[in-house]
């Protein structure tokens, strides 16, 4: 699929929170593409691995980038 | 009112079928003919077809999911967006009628193929196109039993169908959305 616009799209394996919900530290493991209201990105976010997989799709506003810690 | 999912079904999908078919076309015309090539690329053609045709079950899917969780709370979405995700048939499995049914009735109503006419031919030859996917993708020996031959007239027949599938649930979709939000989607 051609995205016009890719610049401000997260990466596959961007690890995230996902704002106002339970679940702890999570990875997205796809985009799905421009299919939110208004055209917003959509990610399908993979939240628990084990000991079956668990995923959640959400739109780009509702998601945190976690990112890294610095290390020396 | 077309979908996003409807309008990359027609302006990407369908396109890009419409360059495999004339694919199959040329590999039947050429000299000398070359009938091992003319049949990978018509199995490709269903292999794809199929491919393109679950690819917007699941956009359309995921683009009302979309719709429907933005009109709640903040705090809820997240709630919901988790129950429309779980276990979702066309995620893995064929888009087949009842995948489609099992996964689209979530949104609280009864998908009635039968309400349009012309959906009954297109559900037998959706059957058609899931079977003989089945079969070339796990490179079946025997064609598979009591459904037509593979023929690209055929394959084409079905490429129509999906068509006509994409375009009617899309319309069902549309009707849904409207009455449960009170109003069109945005």
């Amino acid at each position: 699929m051609s995205i016009n616009d890719n610049s401000d799209i997260l990466s596959v394996g961007t690890l995230v929170n996902i704002r106002h919900s339970g679940y702890g530290k999570s990875k997205i493991v796809e985009y799905r593409g421009p299919l939110g209201p208004h055209g917003a990105h959509i990610y399908r976010v993979r939240v628990r691995r084990k000991p079956t997989p668990a995923y959640i799709e959400v739109r780009e506003d509702q998601l945190e980038v976690i990112t890294p810690r610095k290390t020396r | 009112m077309s979908s996003a999912s409807l309008q990359r079904w027609q302006s990407v999908s369908m396109i890009r079928l419409a360059h495999i078919e004339a694919q199959c076309i040329a590999t039947t015309t050429l000299a000398p003919p070359n009938p091992e090539l003319a049949e990978e690329n018509l199995r490709a053609f269903v292999l794809l077809l199929s491919s393109h045709f679950q690819g917007f079950c699941r956009e359309l899917y995921t683009e009302c999911t979309q719709v429907f969780a933005i009109s709640l709370s903040a705090a809820m979405q997240p709630t919901i967006q988790a129950q429309f995700s779980a276990e979702l048939k066309v995620n893995g499995l064929n888009p087949t009628a009842e995948n489609i049914r099992k996964d689209f009735e979530r949104f609280a109503f009864q998908i009635n193929f039968d309400a349009d006419p012309k959906n009954a031919p297109r559900i037998t030859q959706l059957g058609h196109l899931n079977k003989w996917r089945k079969s070339i993708a796990h490179h079946s020996v025997t064609p598979p039993a009591g459904i037509p031959a593979l023929t690209f007239a055929n394959v084409q027949g079905w490429k129509s169908s999906c068509d006509g599938l994409a375009i009617w649930l899309n319309s069902i979709m549309f009707t849904e959305l409207s009455r449960i939000l009170g109003a069109p989607p945005c």
